[in-house]
């Protein structure tokens, strides 16, 4: 993985349902640095989230003022790609709500999304074995099964999810709590350079809270730029950003240190909503 | 239909048997064809009787009106008696080219390949046969085709043979009773259990998968035995109609599991009538996986004859497009304390039909019996249709029975969901189809579910069929 890869949002407008969101966002994310975007309810945070990995139910316009609506990583257009291809490009979400998906356990997705990762970032094929059967069946991304299946039970162990945990199906009767942590498990096993943070403090107790904090600090040792989307800033306690941003109304309004969450603490966004 | 020389394909393996001469009857059924048909196997004279009545029965019965359209079948076009080695395409190259194609993309060995397309006769797989023969031999078991076993085991065949379907049951057993050819044999003595799965691919004659298999299998007390048939790879044939009978004994105390996995090519009628009579205490399971085929109509049945028997139907049924799928279970509880639980899962696609038909009777007097019913359907387009025919008869007022019907499609959030993980939207929807199914597809024998998952994800791809 690149040392200084970066993630640059420019003029990113964004509308569901012919209605605008977004009216022209700018930031930009190095590797190894954590942002967090802070703004109150409507503000327009999940859509950037849904937008950066391409939900269809948001239009993104190709120019929007005169200037070209992009998201580069590292000088690749995500917004032209499919959204498993900007996930293999290296852009991760962890959702607010994750849906159930019942019948596809966690070990399968993470197999899965393992294999087209190193597919695509290591630009070759797991090694085929003469029966693609038995390729399928007993390696993963380049190595055994037994091997990867050891990383995601480290990784989970961490988290403290159990290893009967993934063996079940996706989100499918977990708690909230449980939820969170299988997003952060996916952060920690699957190859990305950006992780998005979608609220990923709601709903968690200050134990689970602490457990998915170690978890943004892993990933931030390994080089990864992540990008907190948060209502309120919790979660700051325990994860201290580099740059902090302020979204009202589908802008950028205010960009700063740490310094300025605990404003937001404070005073809330009634400044920002006059 | 190309007749070629026997011996040029198969003679490649080094397996050539000379008694395997061409026999063809004409197209078209009438009692000539079923006396020929008997005189060529030089069968007894009670069995050339049993075909010449259920012959007699064919003609008389009406076409099953209530299910899939069978409107089309032409039963002056079929060829009702032809030599295996014939049966069937005699060269590779003149396989439909998608049938060569699924072969290429599931990753079979060209002699594999060759065995499953009927091309030829697989040496080892008569080695392999050869050497479970002689371990079951020890123990008493019996495992032949169905022909052999009347030929070398008259008696208990004549004791057991349409007892379970007699030929009135309908057209379709009927006309299996009067044409039948192929199909295995097993009988299980007393407190014996048969520890490998015994596998109609392994017994040499299933090569020459015929079109009016008769399967009998006897389970003696306290016995054990699990039987498997079919394959997950497409098997091609030029014959349009499938027409099959599968009676099974099960007697006190035993246990009998039956797999199928049927792939038969898309132009072929899948008519199959499968029934289990099961006695005091003993278990029957029907595992049935139905992929291919134009029109299946397969409805596994139980009948809990003696006291606390169980009896329990695993169904999964995919269709694609132009094909109907029309399968279910049934649950006859005829004695007390007695249990049946039938669980069907179908997946639709492309304009694909699947229909869950189902039946639990329970007779006056049959107390405290239980049966359950869980049938979920998964469609994945608009265009695709499901429909669930459940039947209860109870008569019984001591009776537990539970219901429960699931229709479901892939929301978008959830394919959303999986490519932001990385995978293509295709590879989303076999995770989920795959998903759906694997309550089922994890009772299969290994090599059947791994082959099963990648199906369902060429089927995904819409590169099959």
């Amino acid at each position: 993985m690149k040392p200084y890869s970066t993630l640059s949002i420019q003029n990113l407008y964004a509308s569901v349902a012919g209605k605008e969101i977004l009216h022209g966002i700018d930031m930009s994310l190095r590797a190894g640095e954590v942002h967090a975007v802070m703004g109150p309810n409507g503000s327009g945070k999940s859509t950037l989230a849904s937008v950066l990995l391409g939900h269809p139910a948001y239009e993104v316009p190709k120019t929007k003022k005169g200037k070209k609506v992009v998201v580069l990583l590292d000088s690749k257009n995500m917004l032209s790609l499919p959204t498993e291809e900007r996930a293999n490009k290296g852009l991760f979400l962890a959702f607010q709500s994750p849906i159930a998906i019942p019948g596809v356990t966690i070990m399968n997705l993470l197999r899965a999304a393992y294999e087209a990762r190193y597919e695509t970032m290591e630009k070759k094929k797991t090694e085929s074995v003469q029966n693609p059967v038995l390729a399928r069946r007993f390696q993963v991304g380049g190595m055994p099964i037994g091997e990867f299946t050891d990383i995601v039970k480290s990784q989970a162990k961490i988290l403290r999810i159990s290893d009967d945990m993934l063996r079940r199906g996706i989100n499918d009767g977990f708690s909230g709590g449980e939820k969170k942590k299988i997003e952060m498990l996916q952060a920690l096993v699957l190859p990305h350079k950006f992780a998005i943070f979608d609220e990923i403090d709601t709903g968690l107790d200050v134990d689970a809270l602490k457990t998915v904090s170690r978890g943004i600090a892993l990933l931030q040792k390994k080089g990864i730029g992540v990008l907190i989307i948060t209502h309120y800033q919790r979660i700051l306690r325990y994860v201290k950003p580099d740059v902090v941003h302020i979204l009202v109304n589908g802008k950028i309004v205010d960009s700063g240190d740490a310094t300025l969450a605990r404003k937001i603490e404070s005073k809330g966004y009634d400044k920002y909503l006059v | 239909m190309k007749t070629k020389s026997p011996i040029g394909d198969t003679y490649k393996y080094g397996f050539h048997k000379p008694e395997n001469y061409i026999f063809k009857s004409e197209k078209g059924l009438d009692e000539a064809v079923v006396k020929s048909i008997s005189a060529h196997k030089s069968e007894p004279d009670w069995m050339l009787q049993r075909r010449i009545m259920a012959y007699t029965i064919f003609g008389k019965k009406k076409m099953p009106m209530w299910g899939a359209d069978l409107s089309t079948i032409d039963f002056n076009d079929i060829y009702y008696y032809i030599k295996p080695t014939q049966s069937m395409s005699s060269r590779w190259e003149d396989l439909p080219s998608e049938i060569r194609d699924t072969y290429d993309k599931i990753g079979i060995p060209e002699a594999e390949k060759k065995f499953l397309s009927g091309v030829s006769a697989q040496y080892e797989s008569e080695v392999v046969y050869k050497s479970i023969q002689s371990t079951l031999s020890k123990k008493g078991v019996i495992f032949l085709d169905m022909d052999s076993a009347l030929r070398e085991y008259p008696e208990i065949v004549r004791q057991y043979f349409g007892t379970i379907i007699p030929s009135g049951d309908n057209k379709f057993s009927a006309l299996n009773t009067s044409v039948w050819s192929g199909g295995s044999f097993v009988y299980v003595p007393k407190g014996v259990h048969v520890d490998l799965p015994l596998q109609a691919y392994f017994r040499i004659n299933a090569a020459n998968m015929g079109q009016f298999e008769r399967t009998l299998i006897i389970a003696e007390e306290g016995s054990y035995v699990h039987y498997v048939e079919g394959c997950t790879a497409p098997i091609y044939t030029t014959d349009s109609l499938h027409s099959a009978v599968v009676e099974i004994i099960v007697k006190k105390g035993a246990r009998v599991r039956y797999t199928t996995i049927q792939n038969w090519s898309n132009n072929v009628y899948n008519l199959v009538t499968k029934r289990a009579r099961v006695e005091e205490e003993g278990t029957m399971e029907w595992v049935d996986g139905n992929l291919g085929s134009k029109i299946t109509m397969k409805y596994p049945s139980v009948y809990l004859m003696g006291r606390k028997a169980r009896g329990e139907v695993l169904s999964i049924a995919y269709a694609g497009a132009h094909q109907h799928q029309d399968a279910g279970g049934k649950a006859v509880h005829y004695a007390s304390e007695t249990s049946s639980q039938i669980i069907s899962k179908s997946v639709s696609k492309s304009g694909g039909r699947t229909s869950y038909r189902g039946l639990i009777e329970v007779f006056p007097g049959a107390k405290n019996c239980k049966s359950k019913v869980v049938c979920d359907a998964l469609i994945l387009d608009d265009r695709s249709r499901s429909d669930t025919y459940p039947t209860m008869k109870i008569n019984e007022s001591q009776t537990q029975i539970e219901h429960e019907a699931t229709v479901s499609k892939i929301g978008d959030e959830q394919l959303f969901y999986l490519q932001s993980r990385g995978v293509t939207k295709t590879q989303a929807e076999s995770m989920i189809v795959n998903g759906f199914i694997e309550p089922i597809v994890k009772e299969l024998p290994l090599e059947y579910a791994v082959e099963m998952n990648r199906l369902i994800q060429l089927q995904m791809e819409g590169s099959v069929g």
